[in-house]
């Protein structure tokens, strides 16, 4: 090219396109995010992050981190030769979470390239929806029935579910109320003294149970008061009287 | 070459046609705003509001945690190896790994005159937000904080 403003313009433009690059080792991430849709009932979701050195020189990984001690990521190897592929797998354990969740894996090499950023973006499927999953009774309170409310997923239909309590002084009552919603009244049968229950729930057509709780409150320590009247009338204690020693 | 007689007047006297232009210029400003904004919103379309940073009221430091003193449940939503190594005396492990086994026995310690101090790890601080947050929308629970700094904070202030 002739003008050499115009040539190094192009090369400018290209350089920050990505398109072309100086002599240097770099990963090339074919994705930094990625979406999982693990099924129900699903321990783990992994995520597959695949890489490429599209450089001259090896690549070592210097550290890889991630956001939560619920997630582990791990390198196939620690040193990545040029024009070699391979991917980092992180394993994203669900434990008791449900609905959208975002993890992150931070990778750092030995390359000039800052810290790369790669995300599970991981949507867990919600098989029922319990609100509240606790309610109480104050120790002056009534004891009338609580509600909870039940609704299932609409991808995972729930013709009935069945309740059992741990404790047999609350009674509970199930009510379909429409597809998939349920109302569970809850009572306990005396208030008398504090107790409490755990509520299982199961889906007719899933192993998978649920809990809710509840719980009949101890009446709350009412600190002494003082009269401040009876401050009024304090008789003053006499001085001990010592008693009279013999004079010998 | 005939010369239009409003040749080189640019909008003098032309009112309507100035504000048309400048009317077009807005709606493409606009659009092109929208871009951007249309694109955020189809990519974190998953993101929920709890993933935003939450407010100050629900965050408590430690000095004023501690001068609660015992009107405080303090909750401990690290992974188990790390509460089981150390953590804030009296605390209760809950996290979401085991969310269904261990909300119960936190519930059977609560009771409505308590507040509540959730706190984790600087390294991964996420956990304490999401377990108040379902502290508070699952079990409605009020008075639910989340401690500033975490555990590391925590430390900090003790010696």
């Amino acid at each position: 090219m002739k003008n050499p403003k115009l040539s190094l313009f192009i090369v400018s433009g290209l350089l920050a396109l990505g398109l072309i690059s100086p002599a240097s080792a770099a990963l090339k991430w074919e994705q930094t995010t990625l979406d999982l849709y693990p099924a129900v009932g699903d321990k783990d979701a992994v995520g597959h992050f695949k890489y490429q050195n599209t450089g001259d020189k090896p690549v070592r990984f210097k550290s890889v981190r991630t956001s939560c001690g619920c997630t582990v990521a791990q390198t196939q190897k620690d040193v990545v030769p040029p024009g070699e592929k391979g991917e980092i797998t992180a394993t994203f354990h669900i434990g008791d979470r449900t609905g959208a969740q975002m993890k992150t894996v931070i990778v750092e090499t030995d390359d000039s390239a800052p810290s790369v950023t790669l995300t599970l973006k991981a949507t867990i499927p919600q098989l029922l929806e319990i609100k509240p999953t606790f309610v109480f009774w104050q120790a002056n309170e009534s004891p009338t029935a609580k509600t909870v409310n039940v609704t299932a997923s609409k991808d995972f239909p729930v013709p009935q579910i069945k309740v059992t309590s741990s404790n047999p002084d609350f009674q509970t009552k199930v009510e379909k109320v429409g597809k998939g919603e349920f109302k569970i009244d809850i009572q306990p049968k005396t208030m008398t003294k504090p107790s409490s229950t755990a509520l299982t729930i199961q889906p007719e057509n899933s192993s998978k149970v649920f809990n809710v709780s509840a719980s009949v409150m101890a009446a709350p320590v009412v600190p002494a008061v003082v009269n401040p009247a009876a401050t009024w009338h304090v008789v003053p204690t006499p001085a001990p009287v010592t008693p009279a020693v013999p004079q010998p | 070459m005939a010369r239009r007689p409003d040749a080189g007047a640019g909008y003098a006297g032309r009112p309507a046609a100035v504000t048309s232009h400048f009317l077009r210029q807005a709606l493409l400003l606009a659009a092109l705003a929208f871009v951007p904004a249309i694109g955020q919103a189809i990519y974190f379309r998953e993101r929920v509001s709890w993933q935003s940073p939450i407010p100050p009221s629900e965050m408590v430091t430690v000095r004023q945690a501690r001068a609660w003193g015992a009107d405080v449940i303090w909750v401990d939503a690290r992974p188990e190896e790390d509460f089981t190594h150390d953590h804030v005396p009296g605390a209760i492990l809950l996290n979401e790994d085991r969310w269904n086994e261990l909300l119960p026995p936190f519930l059977a310690t609560w009771s409505p005159e308590k507040k509540v101090v959730v706190y984790c790890s600087t390294q991964s601080c996420n956990l304490a937000l999401e377990v108040a947050r379902r502290l508070r929308n699952e079990a409605q629970l009020k008075d639910v904080y989340v401690l500033q700094g975490g555990w590391e904070e925590w430390l900090k202030q003790k010696k």
